[in-house]
């Protein structure tokens, strides 16, 4: 909210500086988000008259205004709707300065084909707002040839404000003058509301039937009387400008400005236009049209509480006004509504009929309904000050059911032990005065709440008001003693971040996406329609660009990633990303939300360098990086086996398990799908679930390490195609029983010396003990097993068995 | 050739001025050797079957008894000597050599090394990291919650009212919802901050509980430079008998600090939030201008970092607790936010985009 500086002194003595006073508003929760300093540094710019409005010869947009400025009569150029002869205007003289416009003086124009001598003005060229939509219109009386500065006080100071929710009280300039008041002490001036009640009864007037009380709590009336339509004087049309809006006539510029003032919403009715001059609040029937001021014809529904005259509604309560009993300039009698509506019902109507205006926006938050009165009073004061006419003897104020600001007591002890403070009750109590309660002292302060405060009903909230104004800088820090055995990590955590440093380890990088998928990325990926990634959660109110449904899998996010970056000139690619799949579970109403893994390579894993050739990543490079992470975290027994899933390359798929259970997945992606993507190359993927990982990564135990070199020998064997070399390994590993330390495969051959359809892999051995020395004789009679086993298992022949270091 | 030997040589060379400048010459022949070739032809011409030392040995037998003694001591301290001066040339060559060698194959240091692939931990990872660490340290521990969420644990017992524009399909992201006005607990959403694990855990656990919990977030905006759709916070709570809101200052303070540095001021300012009360937020001076006012702040010469407040009875009465016998407090932190501040990233963008020319530089 923006409040004028200038406005705020009406209402509160300021001795503080301006920097003063926004700090002091910020630390007591009426946040200074910043300060503005309006309409400085203008000249040139005095009061002209329209005299004759012409047609552009060029333009059907553009109009000629003839406007005398005092000196001379010149023709200018102007597309304003609201020009019209006969209007005052500030208008700025050929060398003005409008610091808001430019930084140089202004000068003639050419505008299609016709000079312009001049300006004539809108609220954002003075710098008075941010308003263009049409220009100033100043009062008949302001005098021709004058410095617009003597009509119009164009310099202010603006504070902009952010009110919190739980303030609705300060969404006026009065409630922020409150507030200035209860911090520095200086007395609040509330604006004068003593009328003369020159006209007749307002009894016999009009007449209010309350039918819906508790949609309408209050309804207060007051009646003027002979009113005249004109321009508001400079003064109001400046304060309403600055806040945003825009002037209209005296009698509509009133309503908004106590509104501005005092946060009361107003509506002025044409009382001649009110059927029988009568107001009946109450529901509407099903169907009832209105057409309202914003030009929309609608059908209420019995929902919607309405301001009715004796025939039909005249106005939607609370949101917004009909089109017949508008105010008009030819408007001479004048109903001013000053009501409570009950927030509830105002903002379900407001949604279900799609309007939100600035009445509205105030009775949701919650308006006084202590303040009705004063401000029926006040605008009537304002009406009768500008337009003339007399005011309605007495107020129509129907309110059945007063409410009461409650009572509430507040141990000052209490307070101090959740505030850490030691605030003397004395100062307690003085600080809720200051804010307008009344309190009744003793042990336990009884302190009855003003009804504009609704905030305010429980101790606790007692509580934040003595600590907001008493001063949060002035508690003291203290570090409480924290969660002794439950502090820290868990283990299982530990393991959780060791998961992420150890890839990071592997070369990869992180990547974070957003956890949504479109549901057609699983069509994409060939998944199958029973498959469990299928079983999604979609939403019901996405965001278009980012995918209805949440991710099953991280795929289709690397995949976009890995795109992402080769369009932008990164083409080599390592990375992973740790996030959750989000599965629907049956009947269950949350999803299962399963941590996952997915690491994803493209382009070179070695890139070129003066000392080393590049070298494109494959599957095996993913596969390692895998397995030394499960190494580093000490998971055992993660397998893969051959095959997978629909959207990888076939021969190049593999399931990872653990345990016999399927977790997750490597391999090439089909060069279809990656085309589906939008990638062109290889691409190697993998996705594991982390959890299974890292329960399995907890049980780790020592063995023994043997203080005696291991004989290491090597040996190849030859076997048919079909054989895989996990099998090979396990007959070596089952058949070398314990003094097997070690088993690594070194070389992988195809070709002429091995025929046709075999191929040899060579492994490199260790055996050791934890006694002592092996003797060759102990390593051969292993190795002899282990040959024996390879032979009878696998059919494989033996090629080479040598003692490392010596040749055979 | 040792002082002993050596004077032990001129004193039995007196008066032998043959076997003296023999000495010098074997010496010499040593020392003027520059390769080793020429060493071992040095060596072949003193100690080998013709050489000069040998013969000395060679000539004892015509020598009458007393001199045979003298010049064959002559002779066995001159060949020690001549074999240790030969091999103290050899390494001193072998020395120099290796010197020679490495001048010759000089290495170009300021070549690229040769570095292992390198991984690079997202920076949003690492705000969590340092986050939470600090946490840790101060007693803390850490709780993760769903990101699918009922409205009871991220609206209702949070104290969230009815109505509320938060609570509507404008502003968060629902699975399910049952009325397009009227919103039910059993509404099903994508949580809009962390907090619902304050009450997630609550429910389950009793106090003493000083727990952090970082995660990811879900709102309903458009993707721009300042919002993103998907976003992380760190939510923290202590509740226990007698937590203060001194304690909430004083723990905060640790955390802007240790976070940002020990030279930022710190500002305690009033703000509202349904589950707390009093609330408040979290200043830390601009880094721009370390508060004299600029553009980062906007000219208010502080940055807002997190919003916190004493956990409100409401909220205890939804878990159970007694507010006369427990207080705690509450806060939230955008991971985001702090990301940018610390790092001084300006478009929040860049943090799912995962451009590797990001990803790098952290």
């Amino acid at each position: 909210m923006r409040v004028s500086l200038e406005w705020l002194k009406e209402y509160v003595d300021i001795e503080m500086t301006l920097e003063e006073l926004a700090l002091a508003l910020s630390m007591a929760g009426l946040e200074v988000e910043r300060t503005l300093t309006l309409g400085g540094g203008v000249s040139g710019v005095v009061v002209g008259e329209v005299k004759e409005v012409k047609p552009h010869p060029g333009a059907d947009s553009l109009m000629l205004a003839v406007v005398d400025d005092g000196e001379e009569v010149t023709e200018v150029v102007c597309g304003a709707p609201n020009l019209r002869a006969g209007m005052k205007s500030p208008f700025a003289r050929v060398g003005a300065l409008l610091p808001a416009v430019t930084d140089k003086p202004l000068k003639k124009a050419r505008i299609r084909g016709v000079e312009s001598s001049g300006m004539l003005l809108a609220p954002d060229e003075l710098g008075l707002s941010d308003d263009h939509t049409a220009i100033i219109e100043l009062p008949p009386e302001a005098q021709v040839g004058v410095d617009v500065h003597e009509v119009l006080p164009l310099e202010d100071i603006v504070l902009e404000l952010e009110i919190t929710p739980n303030r609705p009280d300060c969404m006026c300039v009065v409630g922020i003058a409150r507030e200035v008041s209860a911090i520095s002490g200086a007395p609040l001036k509330l604006p004068p509301v003593d009328l003369d009640e020159s006209g007749p009864d307002i009894d016999g007037l009009a007449r209010v039937i309350l039918e819906d009380p508790e949609g309408c709590p209050r309804y207060t009336a007051r009646a003027v009387l002979g009113v005249k339509a004109a321009p508001s004087p400079a003064w109001m049309q400046r304060r309403l400008t600055a806040a945003g809006m825009r002037p209209i006539s005296n009698i509509v510029d009133v309503t908004n400005y106590v509104l501005l003032e005092l946060g009361q919403p107003l509506h002025a009715f044409d009382l001649d236009n009110l059927s029988k001059n009568t107001i009946v609040v109450r529901r509407a029937t099903p169907g009832e049209p209105l057409t309202t001021l914003d030009d929309m014809e609608r059908q209420l529904d019995e929902n919607a509480l309405v301001i009715a005259d004796a025939d039909e509604p005249v106005a939607i309560a609370g949101i917004i006004g009909g089109e017949d009993s508008e105010v008009t300039d030819r408007s001479v009698n004048i109903l001013i509504e000053s009501a409570h509506f009950d927030p509830t019902s105002i903002l379900l109507t407001s949604r279900r009929l799609d309007v939100r205006t600035e009445a509205s926006a105030r009775f949701e938050r919650g308006v006084d309904p202590g303040g009705t009165a004063f401000a029926a009073a006040r605008a009537a004061r304002l009406m009768n000050e500008l337009a003339g006419g007399q005011v309605a003897r007495g107020v129509i104020d129907a309110y059945p059911r007063e409410i009461v600001g409650p009572t509430v007591p507040l141990r000052p002890d209490r307070a101090n032990l959740l505030l850490g403070t030691d605030v003397p009750r004395e100062t307690m109590a003085g600080i809720l005065k200051a804010l307008g309660a009344e309190v009744e002292e003793g042990e336990t302060l009884s302190v009855t709440v003003p009804t504009y405060r609704r905030d305010l009903v429980r101790e606790i909230d007692l509580v934040e008001e003595v600590a907001r104004i008493y001063g949060y800088d002035r508690i003291e820090g203290t570090v409480p003693r924290g969660g002794g055995f439950d502090a820290g990590l868990t283990l299982r955590q530990l393991r959780e971040a060791a998961l992420r440093k150890e890839l990071v380890a592997q070369g990869a990088s992180q990547v974070i996406t957003y956890s949504f998928m479109r549901p057609d990325d699983l069509d994409l990926m060939e998944i199958a329609a029973d498959d469990r990634r299928r079983n999604m959660i979609t939403l019901m109110n996405p965001l278009v660009e980012t995918g209805d449904a949440m991710r099953t899998t991280l795929a289709p996010g690397m995949l976009r990633v890995a795109a992402g970056n080769i369009n932008r000139g990164n083409k080599d690619l390592s990375l992973f990303e740790l996030g959750r799949a989000f599965i629907a579970d049956g009947d269950e109403k949350l999803p299962r939300e399963v941590e996952t893994v997915a690491m994803l390579l493209y382009g070179d894993i070695v890139p070129p360098e003066w000392s080393q050739g590049p070298r494109p990543s494959d599957l095996f490079d993913l596969k390692g990086m895998l397995e030394n992470v499960a190494a580093a975290l000490g998971v055992r027994g993660l397998e893969f086996e051959t095959g997978g899933e629909p959207f990888l390359a076939p021969g190049r798929a593999s399931r990872l398990t653990l345990g016999g259970e399927v977790i997750g997945y490597l391999g090439q992606v089909h060069p279809r799908v990656a085309t589906g993507f939008g990638l062109e190359e290889d691409v190697f993927i993998a996705e594991v679930e982390a959890d299974p990982l890292l329960d399995s990564a907890l049980a780790r135990v020592f063995s023994p390490v043997g203080r005696f070199p291991n004989v290491k020998v090597d040996i190849a064997v030859i076997v048919d195609e079909a054989v895989q070399a996990r099998s090979i390994e396990d007959v070596i590993r089952k058949s070398g029983g314990a003094l097997l330390m070690y088993v690594r495969l070194f070389d992988l051959y195809r070709g002429p010396q091995i025929g046709e359809g075999k191929k040899s892999l060579a492994y490199a051995l260790e055996f050791g003990s934890a006694e002592g020395t092996l003797t060759d004789d102990e390593a051969h009679a292993e190795m002899d097993k282990i040959i024996a086993a390879l032979v009878g298992e696998l059919g494989a022949s033996i090629r080479g068995r040598e003692r490392e270091g010596e040749p055979t | 050739m040792t002082e002993d030997a050596s004077r032990k040589l001129k004193e039995l060379t007196a008066g032998r001025p043959e076997l003296a400048a023999l000495a010098d010459e074997a010496m010499a022949a040593i020392e003027a050797s520059n390769t080793p070739d020429e060493l071992e032809s040095a060596r072949v011409g003193l100690l080998g079957k013709k050489g000069s030392v040998t013969a000395v040995f060679k000539g004892l037998g015509a020598l009458p008894p007393e001199e045979k003694r003298v010049v064959g001591q002559i002779g066995n301290i001159l060949r020690i000597a001549v074999e240790a001066g030969l091999s103290e040339k050899a390494a001193s060559m072998k020395a120099a050599e290796t010197e020679q060698r490495f001048l010759r194959e000089a290495v170009d240091v300021t070549l690229p090394g040769r570095r292992p692939a390198l991984g690079h931990e997202h920076l949003l990872s690492q705000v969590v990291e340092e986050a939470t660490s600090i946490f840790i340290s101060l007693g803390y521990k850490v709780v993760s919650g769903p990101e699918v969420e009922l409205d009871y644990y991220n609206f209702e017992a949070l104290n969230q009212p009815a109505y509320h524009p938060a609570r509507s399909l404008h502003d968060t992201l629902y699975v399910s919802r049952k009325d397009p006005i009227r919103e039910s607990p059993d509404d099903v959403l994508l949580r809009t901050h962390t907090s619902p694990v304050q009450i997630r855990v609550m429910e389950s656990e009793k106090p003493p509980l000083y727990v952090v919990s970082p995660g990811k977030a879900y709102r309903k905006d458009e993707v721009d430079a300042t919002h993103s759709p998907v976003f992380h916070q760190i939510e923290g709570f202590a509740v226990a008998r007698d937590i203060t809101m001194g304690d909430l200052k004083g723990t905060l303070e640790v955390f802007v600090k240790k976070m940002f540095g020990a030279q930022r001021a710190v500002r305690f300012r009033p703000h509202f939030f349904p589950f707390t009360e009093p609330s408040a937020e979290f200043d830390v001076s601009c880094f721009g201008c370390d508060g004299a006012g600029c553009g980062i702040c906007k000219g208010v010469g502080w940055l807002e970092i997190l919003g916190c407040g004493m956990i409100d009875p409401e909220v205890f009465a939804y878990v159970g607790y007694d507010p006369e016998e427990y207080s705690g407090f509450a806060f939230g932190a955008g991971i985001e936010r702090l990301a940018m501040l610390k790092y001084g990233v300006d478009d929040m963008r860049v943090f799912y985009e995962n451009d590797m020319r990001f990803l790098r530089q952290f």
